[in-house]
């Protein structure tokens, strides 16, 4: 079977998938007994497992069957997670990952076996059976009367793994008090079977004539997807005998076999019951002291184990009702909503225009069209806009990586992942900010000792905060590491020759700082492979830059530094505020402007011989923009002048413009690599009556 | 008649003049030709890059091929074109003197020259063509394009 024509979806799934793998094996190492992200994980690599046969990566397959097999033990309960286990499935992720990039470049897995690996696999699962004789041992040790065959069936018994939450206890005990029986029933499908879905489609059919569902794990959502194992498991209410019911399961075609019991709902032991089988992965016992056993366990773990089930409920896959839309589609989408916005703005500079032309129901069309427009706008962007969760997923892994790497104790907290960007954006800032992170576990954080001398926590903490600011989003990298340390940066860009002795005694701690911003600038005084490559903080900035944004850092030594990364929210459609210099018209975006002010030609004030203003006790440099722009002077007036305060970070200057048009939204096209290299010119836009206005780039001019 | 089809091949070049010079663009870098219309200026950019227009919507960087050439800038007039080259996907508009008709050039009558460094037209031609109507020189697109000429 011609199966390239599904490659591009198969590369997308799997990075997908082993993304997840990711997340939750590191949830994992936390919580090793969590079942609902041992299943998680198992569900990940059997759907890879699939998928890699199917398209016939054969090693691809064979590393993920083995995986498979891992987790399946795992989720047995017949191996406890350990963290050389951990260790290991990382790096098999790291193969798959490998797989997957060669799979991008040349349509094929490579010849790399991997088999390191996949021996790593086998033997944890053979250890497993000497460990499992020993369980056994003590399971008879516990209650003698149980007999192995017992205890498999027992395991087989899957029902019990169901977490019942308190509305579904209400319903069986409910039903109870009618004379109805709460059932668990495990189902297994053949594996030979080729529509599960559908067979289990059957089975619940035939259980909703005999009494009514209540749960179901995986949920009936899942079970339609095809996103579940071999089995599935219930919870069922029916007035009907156990056998009856096993029966009509049995009935249905392919399947391998469909187990049951009888569960009791006691009103105050409950809780204590069922936690126990999550725990344990085995049914409660009736014997007293390992009851009593089990309640102390059951105590100390019940506060974390309840925040577990709370956080897996909402996280819960939701159904989402998505399509996926190639990027191209968005593009020319997002083209035509500029081309519409650009003939909206020459409709209004029509409309305002023809003298005598005081129709108001035309004028009333326009502003709706204007409305319409703006709102097609802001949605067609919100279409292009998509978490940055998808890109910072990726870091708590790496910290994990470098803090054994580094020998560094370190914790990786991230807030806002759910925060939105242009996709484009998304895609792009990915690398500069596993740089930063890797700066700050490398540089920031300092080693143990020097942390317990400082009286700091041992473990390092690094930060990474997203949150939407205006128009803006900002992403803060930040660690309570050693701070930078100015004299150090000054005393290395000496060394390289970047700045005199002279230069960096008159240096202000910024403008310290900035050096670090320049190409192959590193303070580290080894290279690891980590940082200090050469290719340093300049790559990070530019990357930034290229993104329309920019950077800023703020540090005191001793106590750790923030990355401040500010984003644009839109790349394509901005506000912006129409001005006149000279005789030429500007566009500077809105975003950068916090207020316009009248000043009289009287109160600017000259210190250094630079032009600055105090507005209400601030002092702000004035720049005039008609030098900037190489503009013939005009003569000097005794009017007073027009100010817009930009706001840089938290840096003020004022722009001195000649004339206000007005708010306007405009769209930044690109002007070429012939003449779009000006520094401060972002881009261009076209006005209503057909004309070219610049863009001026606020934050370049101060 | 198939044997010098083969031998030969013919290239369509439009005609512009510059001065009293002319000069042929191969017609297959030649996206469209407009009339002048207002250019906004470009701060901090080439001299000879006289700014950017808008044309069908498209934001487009528009040069002088005088001053590119290392000629006098003389006063517009009413036969000034803007020829929109397209070059690798990205669009650049030339300002010529007029342009006239297109002239079909046969690769057999076109006499190469050789770029010396001195400074000049030279450097931005790669041949000249015998037509019907006289002699016109090519122009070489990449070059005149070429940034680091820029």
């Amino acid at each position: 079977m011609d199966v390239s024509q599904y490659l591009d979806i198969f590369i997308d799934e799997t990075k997908e998938h082993l993304q997840n793998l990711n997340t939750h094996i590191l949830e994992l190492e936390q919580d090793g007994e969590n079942m609902d992200t041992i299943n998680e994980i198992f569900r990940a690599a059997h759907s890879l497992k699939g998928m890699a046969g199917t398209m016939g990566y054969k090693r691809m397959q064979t590393l993920t069957h083995d995986m498979e097999n891992v987790f399946s033990e795992v989720r047995n309960g017949n191996i406890k997670v350990d963290s050389d286990m951990i260790d290991l499935l990382f790096k098999c992720l790291d193969a798959l990952e490998e797989y997957l990039t060669t799979i991008q470049e040349t349509a094929d897995e490579g010849t790399n076996d991997n088999e390191p690996l996949v021996k790593g696999l086998n033997d944890i699962l053979e250890s497993k059976n000497a460990k499992e004789e020993v369980k056994e041992e003590k399971k008879t040790k516990k209650s003698e009367k149980k007999s192995k065959k017992e205890a498999n069936d027992k395991a087989k018994e899957k029902w019990h793994e169901i977490k019942l939450e308190e509305s579904v206890k209400t319903v069986i005990r409910e039903a109870v008090k009618d004379n109805f029986k709460a059932y668990g029933l495990s189902v297994y499908i053949q594996e030979t079977c080729l529509l599960k879905a559908a067979r289990a489609f059957l089975v619940f059919k035939a259980l909703e004539e005999l009494g009514e569902v209540v749960v179901s794990n995986p949920s009936a959502q899942d079970i339609e997807d095809e996103s579940f194992a071999f089995d599935f498991s219930v919870i069922f209410l029916s007035d009907k005998p156990l056998d009856q019911i096993i029966a009509a399961i049995k009935n249905v075609s392919e399947i391998e076999e469909a187990i049951g019991g009888e569960i009791e709902i006691e009103i105050e032991e409950e809780v204590h019951e069922i936690e126990e089988t999550v725990n344990e992965g085995v049914p409660a016992v009736a014997n007293d002291s390992a009851n009593q056993n089990a309640k102390a366990q059951v105590g100390q773990k019940a506060a974390p184990n309840t925040a577990v089930a709370d956080k897996k409920n909402s996280g819960k896959p939701v159904v989402n009702r998505t399509v996926r839309v190639d990027i191209e589609k968005l593009d020319s989408l997002m083209n035509l909503v500029s081309e519409l916005i650009i003939s909206k703005n020459s409709l209004v500079s029509v409309a305002g225009s023809v003298v005598g032309s005081s129709n108001i129901a035309f004028n009333e069309q326009i502003e709706y069209l204007e409305s319409v427009t703006t709102n097609l706008h802001e949605s067609v962007m919100k279409v292009r806009m998509v978490p940055i969760e998808n890109t910072v997923n990726k870091f708590p892994r790496m910290i994990r990586d470098l803090s054994k790497k580094l020998d560094k104790k370190m914790e990786l907290y991230m807030t806002g992942e759910d925060t939105e960007l242009d996709r484009t954006v998304v895609d792009e800032i990915g690398d500069p900010l596993m740089h930063l992170l890797r700066n700050s576990a490398d540089h920031g954080l300092e080693s143990a000792e020097i942390r317990a001398q400082r009286g700091k926590p041992e473990v390092g903490s690094i930060f990474l905060d997203a949150y939407q600011d205006g128009n803006n989003v900002v992403i803060e990298v930040r660690d309570d590491g050693n701070g930078i340390d100015i004299d150090k940066v000054k005393a290395k860009a000496i060394e390289k020759g970047k700045i005199t002795q002279e230069m960096a005694d008159l240096m202000s701690d910024k403008e310290a700082i900035d050096l670090l911003f320049q190409p192959s600038f590193s303070t580290s005084e080894t290279v690891s492979d980590i940082s200090g490559r050469g290719v340093g903080l300049d790559v990070v900035k530019s990357k930034i830059e290229a993104l329309s944004g920019e950077i800023e850092v703020k540090t005191k030594l001793g106590e750790g530094s923030t990355f401040i990364i500010r984003l644009p929210l839109t790349l394509a459609i901005i506000q912006a505020l129409m001005v006149v210099v000279g005789n030429e018209k500007y566009a500077i975006s809105l975003g950068a402007i916090q207020t316009i002010e009248s000043i009289k030609p009287d109160d600017i004030k000259k210190v250094q011989g630079k032009e600055v203003i105090n507005l209400r006790g601030a002092v702000i440099p004035l720049v005039r923009l008609n030098r900037i722009l190489d503009l013939e002077e005009k003569e000097e007036t005794k009017r007073d002048l027009i100010v817009l305060i930009a706001k840089k970070g938290d840096r003020l200057a004022g722009l001195v413009v000649d004339e206000l048009i007005g708010q306007m939204e405009i769209v930044i096209k690109p002007m070429g690599k012939y003449a779009g290299s000006t520094k401060f010119i972002s881009g261009a836009t076209i006005l209503g009556d057909g004309e070219v206005a610049l863009i001026l780039d606020a934050n370049a001019l101060i | 008649m198939e044997e010098l089809a083969l031998a030969s091949e013919i290239t369509q070049y439009i005609k512009i003049r510059l001065g009293d010079e002319y000069f042929g663009i191969d017609i297959k870098f030649v996206d469209n030709i407009v009339r002048m219309q207002h250019i906004t200026r470009v701060p901090k950019s080439a001299s000879y890059i006289k700014g950017v227009i808008n044309l069908r919507g498209e934001v487009i960087p528009v040069f002088s091929l005088r001053l590119k050439m290392g000629l006098e800038e003389i006063e517009e007039t009413k036969q000034f074109r803007i020829i929109i080259l397209k070059v690798e996907g990205e669009s650049v508009g030339i300002i010529v003197d007029e342009v006239r008709e297109v002239s079909n050039v046969s690769s057999d009558e076109i006499e190469k020259v050789f770029h010396n460094n001195a400074e000049g037209i030279q450097n931005f031609l790669s041949g000249v063509g015998k037509t019907e109507n006289g002699l016109i020189s090519l122009l070489d697109i990449n070059e005149i394009l070429n940034e680091k000429a820029l």
